[in-house]
């Protein structure tokens, strides 16, 4: 009965959670393995879910703290990139007196399914493009919707730290998807 | 009190209202630097726009689903219990 539960979670929200989870983690291993966690953590605490919340809601509140987890884990194998590297980055995007070094292109308006289908891609491929510091803080914000203080709870960084990396993740996404194609008026 | 700021200072203090409260003086200067500046508007604009498609997107983004062999590996765990 137990396990019906489970095996019935995974069939109808296993490609879900997983997706989430490979979104975030940018690892096929690693998501599958937060699935596994997320799905067995919610076998033992089966009898704490009232069913207040659909259990997909509530599968992926644990799934949030599993991707959490190994995203800590990561974070630890990652070797931090050389801050001046980014800096740099940045900096190469203004002009001395702190100007726009080019000007911003517009992104259109998507239309059709299709080329919003094409935005999201493009979106996930540069997701994907980010420095794994940059990455990890862009992806908790902006997909799993955590606020930045819980972020810097669980990083163990702070604030600052924060806004910078998200201010940065955000440049690079920017100017990621204009390279992409997504700019000129229109297109 | 500053109140001109630069594009490089807007862009972080745009990026930042996405996730706290600006202090007072802040919001100030970057809501004047954005009433004139086209380009800055553009980026807070486009970072919104990024956000939602992010928050909209979780569901329907082309990318594959659970392989089969980690599905059937999952099965079998879930029917071993957790171990505790």
């Amino acid at each position: 009965m137990d396990a019906l539960d489970a095996q019935a979670w995974l069939t109808e929200h296993g490609d879900y959670l997983f997706r989430v989870a490979r979104r975030q983690l940018r690892s096929d291993e690693q998501a599958e393995d937060a699935v596994q966690e997320t799905l067995l953590a919610a076998l033992t605490a089966r009898d704490r879910y009232a069913g207040e919340a659909s259990p997909r809601t509530w599968l992926t509140a644990i799934l949030k703290h599993k991707i959490v987890d190994a995203i800590r884990r990561q974070m630890r194998e990652v070797e931090l990139p050389r801050d001046a590297d980014d800096e740099e980055a940045v900096d190469a995007l203004f002009r001395a007196d702190g100007h726009w070094a080019t000007p911003l292109g517009a992104w259109g308006n998507p239309q059709t399914a299709a080329e919003l289908n094409q935005l999201r891609h493009a979106l996930a491929t540069c997701a994907d493009r980010l420095k794994p510091a940059m990455a990890q803080v862009f992806s908790l914000r902006e997909i799993a919707g955590m606020e930045t203080e819980e972020i810097c709870k669980e990083l163990d960084i702070t604030p600052t730290n924060c806004w910078v990396l998200l201010h940065r993740a955000r440049l690079f996404m920017r100017q990621c998807l204009e390279l992409n194609g997504f700019s000129g008026a229109g297109a | 009190m500053k109140w001109q700021i630069s594009c490089k200072e807007t862009s972080a203090l745009v990026s930042r209202a996405l996730d706290s409260r600006l202090p007072f003086g802040d919001r100030i200067a970057m809501r004047l630097h954005l009433a004139i500046c086209r380009n800055c508007a553009r980026f807070a604009r486009q970072v919104r726009e990024m956000r939602q498609l992010f928050q909209a997107g979780a569901d329907d983004i082309v990318s594959p689903g659970l392989p089969d062999d980690a599905r059937r590996r999952i099965e079998a765990a879930l029917r071993r219990g957790p171990d505790i």
